[in-house]
């Protein structure tokens, strides 16, 4: 089936302005597909999507068996289909496909299942093939991959990976080859991928806008002519697409003579030990790259060039360290793209390009300046009452309540839960009856198989019986509720607990943001708690009052953690499926009492109230520095409260990391 | 039945940049949409509605489920056997055409994905054992104007399916036995109150322009939108035929202006200065450059010129830059935001 198109002109390949790096690796997978795929991450508008199509069009035609599902290649009988086989072949000549798979897809759709017309109508089991089998010897495109859900993305891994689809469902027990170019793009603004995932993209690629006024009026001009005459523009870059399409051509017959010379492994371990690359499909990916980029280049030999500018597509999602906005690796960066004096003869223009180096430097020089506002010293710890500054924001770990089988209302994107709302993403089918969510397609796919034995007298085809229905299965993310408990007592005021504490409270917020959760707050200071925010989605509400929150006065922490309760009482009350999660950040050093007894006591046996209920989650982050003398009273807090303990540094994403290795 | 009188577009007090906005988007639809921010009452919907009085009209296909123009534009129908405009009409007959205004298909909070991307047709299935796909609200608004109010609180999921249609230009369907693909290319208009939460960075991006919608604070001005609202309850029909000189006035701007679009030129200093300007504000990639262009054209146009002039690039920056300008979650939109893109504009 042809995909619609509504303009039978795509964007040259040729045409698009720098992106040196993303261009550089489809190509190398257009030559090699034993590379493995590539992950594009980058900001909104790089010619993301554009590229990949493009791609297509540029690469040479094949050869396919007209009707074939699986788009079996005539001249290779070893992996022919059954059809192919049994039916004989005509040969049919068509661009390559790009096959795009739809965030929404559900799992049978993407493997495949019984075909339910056929089993209606004739009483057989038939596979209908899915996404995969279309992919077959072309590209497979998902956009916002990392939005697609992880269930998906396993299977399409795998599949990419063994090359192969198996199909064991629905009584349906079938394989067929599926060898396609995986490439995802995502925006890591929406939330990362998971690193185990991550790693089976052979390359990854960044992309970033061009910060060249002169560079973006080209790309602005390009557009646009395209947009207003999109023949004639095609026609203009016809001639270096040929070019580029000839090189490919070339680069693929010339790739399994391409010598690597033993010592070079050596090279590549030693980069991927640099690296400190997890695993060793690092090595394998980096050897692949290197080839084709030998070939693409017209070389007849691997060289240690190579397996740097390999390095630099096929290691940076796969450090160890967390993948930072613009982090690449600086040392092999340079040699993604080659000096200007190294353009063979006949190279297109524009191809490649300076990589933008000079964005990281930038981008590093704002990150020191975001930095400055720690280093000041907070005024005048004495002071009754003061607003602080906010230290920097850092990207938070992952903190989420564990999942579970109970179903609940709701969206967001923090905690994955089975919702039995009849919304949220239909990913597969169970035969057992808990709603009435009918899965109608699995529903008639179980009933098919019978129908020749049953038989209907209400004038429809297909006669269902109970054991048939089938119910949808969907799963949605929910945001949890999250409650900060802040303490603005003058304590906070000393040695610049207050600025560390609004930043962590500030990347919290940011990463409530992106997961769409609920928040409240709850302050505390001078006698008394107050509630400074109800339960509420707006987290720019909640970042505006942290940036305004007043610091000074005495601790009185058992009100806090009791004002705390009361809010966690009512939204469990509204929604008892809710799983709340309790953030306290403070020093612990209470002194205030809400009767007449110890204040620290007093705020420990609040706390036990709260760890009664098991549906709260609880976490302490403690607001003391570091290093010298330590009260240590939220360690004791934390502990009455079942709470996990951080301090403020703990909270990064990339500390966590670190902790969690040096302990293996 | 009859159909019950909109407020018209024209009567509209104030609220210019929402008007034009919209205006612009049905001049080049490629402009992709606006987002219509602003607190509670103040015109947000009533514009959107008011709108069907100046909409162009397009020829489609009659009973075609995705509003194509004629049969070979877009594949769609050869996937589409089955529906009545192929019964009718065999292969060799050309299909009858029918001009209507642009449609406004309004997606419902509580939508279904598969009301929105379509789905199995139960009913065929289970009669015929065959497999059909139902066209959903995709479908409906192809060429037109989806409408989405509140589209702030409109489902993670849902909003995830409409960035990808939006973004493709078109609706892909792999669910449910069903595999289908259709073009939805639409002008995407939603309204949202920030109070009630932000959108995604990533879906505002979409929004080929933003407006932010504010109360009118001058006292004449306000007793105006009293009196024309009394008006218009008092006697709906006379209140719409008393506007019908301006509203045509509108209409016949616009379908001017839709002729000229493709005729107004800009300078290769005009696209240095937009790409500056996105450049000096720290823009997300380069699809603001590319709608500030286009929305800069669209004004030129409307205001009957050939050339797009700075002033033009000002006016469309402010509709097009404000949402996308690279920063923390919980800053606020400003309106000082509007004043740094002028100043980015003019000083450069």
């Amino acid at each position: 089936m042809p995909q619609s198109r509504h303009s039978p002109h795509l964007y040259p390949f040729s045409a698009i302005v720098g992106q040196g790096s993303m261009k550089l690796a489809l190509i190398l997978n257009a030559i090699n597909p034993s590379v493995g795929g590539v992950l594009i991450r980058g900001e909104k508008g790089t010619a993301k999507s554009t590229a990949v199509r493009a791609l297509a069009s540029l690469l040479p035609e094949i050869e396919v068996a007209a009707d074939c599902p699986y788009s079996c290649n005539p001249n290779d009988t070893a992996t022919l289909c059954d059809l192919c086989r049994s039916n004989g072949i005509v040969t049919q000549t068509r661009r390559v496909r790009v096959t795009e798979l739809p965030l929404n897809a559900t799992e049978e759709m993407v493997v495949g299942g019984l075909d339910f017309s056929a089993s209606i109508t004739d009483g057989i089991r038939i596979f209908q093939p899915g996404l995969m089998a279309r992919a077959n010897r072309g590209i497979l495109y998902i956009d916002e991959v990392n939005l697609l859900s992880d269930h998906l993305v396993d299977i399409i891994l795998d599949a990419s990976a063994s090359r192969e689809n198996v199909v064991q469902r629905e009584g349906i027990s079938h394989r067929h080859p599926a060898r396609f170019v995986l490439v995802g793009s995502m925006n890591p603004e929406e939330g990362e991928l998971r690193p185990q995932l991550r790693d089976r993209f052979g390359l990854c690629v960044e992309v970033h806008g061009e910060h060249d006024v002169a560079l973006r009026v080209e790309v602005l001009r390009r557009r646009d002519s395209f947009d207003r005459a999109p023949e004639a523009f095609c026609r203009q870059f016809a001639r270096n697409d040929g070019i580029l399409r000839q090189r490919i051509c070339d680069a693929r017959s010339a790739l399994s003579s391409i010598e690597f010379p033993e010592h070079l492994f050596g090279v590549i371990a030693e980069v991927c030990v640099t690296h400190r690359a997890a695993g060793h499909r690092a090595d394998v990916v980096i050897a692949h790259t290197a080839k084709a980029l030998a070939a693409f280049e017209g070389r007849t030999e691997v060289a240690a060039e190579d397996l740097h500018r390999a390095a630099a597509l096929a290691l940076p999602h796969r450090a160890r360290e967390p993948l930072a906005r613009n982090e690449a690796l600086p040392e092999t960066l340079a040699y993604i793209n080659p000096p200007p004096a190294a353009k063979p003869a006949g190279y297109p223009d524009d191809y490649p390009e300076e990589d933008p180096t000079h964005v990281s430097v930038s981008d590093s020089a704002l990150a020191e300046k975001g930095l400055e506002p720690t280093q000041r010293p907070s005024r005048n710890p004495d002071c009754p009452e003061a607003i602080f500054e906010t230290a920097p924001e850092f990207k938070v770990r992952e903190i989420g309540q564990r999942r579970d089988k109970v179903f609940r209302q709701g969206s967001g994107r923090r905690s994955k839960t089975r919702t039995r709302q009849k919304k949220g993403r239909y990913v597969r089918s169970i035969a057992r009856r808990l709603t009435d969510d009918v899965a109608l397609d699995a529903t008639i796919r179980a009933a098919a198989p019978h129908q020749l034995s049953r038989k209907t007298d209400n004038g429809l085809v297909v006669a269902i019986q109970s054991e048939d229905i089938r119910e949808k299965v969907r799963e949605t993310r929910i945001g949890n509720f999250l409650l900060f408990i802040v303490d603005a007592s003058g304590s906070m005021g000393a040695k610049g607990r207050m600025v560390a504490s609004k930043g962590a409270i500030l990347s919290l917020l940011k990463d409530a943001y992106q997961k769409r959760d609920r928040v409240a707050m709850v302050s505390f200071r001078k006698q008394e708690a107050v509630v400074n925010l109800p339960p509420t989605s707006s987290i720019y509400l909640a970042g505006q009052l942290l940036k305004e929150l007043p610091v000074g006065g005495k601790t009185p922490l058992a009100a806090g953690l009791r004002k705390g309760q009361s809010v966690l009482r009512n939204v469990l009350h509204k929604d008892p499926a809710c799983r709340p999660i309790l953030i306290v950040i403070t020093d612990g050093r209470a002194n205030e009492s809400i009767g007449s007894g110890d204040p620290f006591w007093e705020a420990l046996s609040a706390a036990k109230g709260i760890a009664a209920d098991k549906r709260i989650k609880s976490i302490v982050v403690d607001a003391e520095e570091q290093g010298g003398f330590q009260y240590r009273f939220s360690v004791r807090l934390a502990k009455v409260l079942r709470a996990e303990y951080f301090q403020i540094k703990d909270l990064r994403a990339d500390i966590l990391l670190e902790i969690v290795r040096s302990g293996v | 039945m009859a159909i019950l009188p909109v407020y018209p577009f024209a009567a509209i007090v104030g609220q210019d940049k929402v008007k034009l906005a919209l205006i612009l988007n049905i001049i080049d639809p490629t402009i992709g949409g606006v987002l219509i921010r602003g607190e509670k009452g103040t015109a947000k919907t009533t514009a959107v509605r008011g709108l069907a009085d100046i909409l162009p009209v397009i020829e489609v296909v009659e009973s075609c489920p995705f509003q194509l123009p004629n049969r070979d534009n877009g594949s769609v129908c050869g996937n589409c056997t089955g529906h009545p405009c192929f019964d009718h009409n065999p292969h060799d007959k050309p299909p009858t055409k029918k001009e209507r205004k642009i449609s406004v298909v309004e997606l419902p909070l509580g939508a279904t994905e598969d009301r929105l991307v379509g789905a199995l047709n139960l009913e065929h299935a289970l009669k015929t054992g065959e497999k059909k796909f139902e066209p959903g609200v995709l479908a409906q608004a192809h060429r037109g104007i989806l409408y989405v109010d509140e589209v702030n609180l409109l489902d993670d999921h849902l909003v995830d399916v409409l960035l990808d249609s939006a973004a493709m230009g078109m609706n892909t369907v792999e669910r449910e036995g069903v595999s289908f693909v259709h073009p939805a290319r639409f002008t995407l208009v939603g309204t949202m109150n920030p109070e009630e939460g932000e959108l995604r960075p990533q879906l505002l991006d979409r929004f080929g322009l933003c407006v932010n919608i504010e109360g009118i604070r001058d006292p004449h001005s306000r007793v105006e939108i009293m009196a024309r609202r009394l008006r218009f309850d008092e006697n709906p029909a006379q209140f719409v035929e008393d506007c019908y000189a301006e509203s045509a006035e509108i209409a016949t701007r616009i379908r001017l202006a839709q002729t000229q679009c493709a005729k107004v030129t800009a300078e290769n200093s005009i696209l240095e200065l937009i790409a500056s300007a996105c450049l000096k504000l720290g823009v997300d990639g380069h699809r603001a450059d590319i709608m500030t262009l286009k929305t800069s054209r669209a004004i030129a146009a409307y205001e009957g010129r050939t050339e797009v002039t700075p002033q033009d690039v000002a006016a469309a920056a402010e509709l097009a830059l404000p949402h996308r300008v690279r920063r923390a979650p919980f800053d606020s939109m400003a309106t000082e935001l509007v004043a740094e893109i002028r100043r980015a504009l003019l000083d450069g």
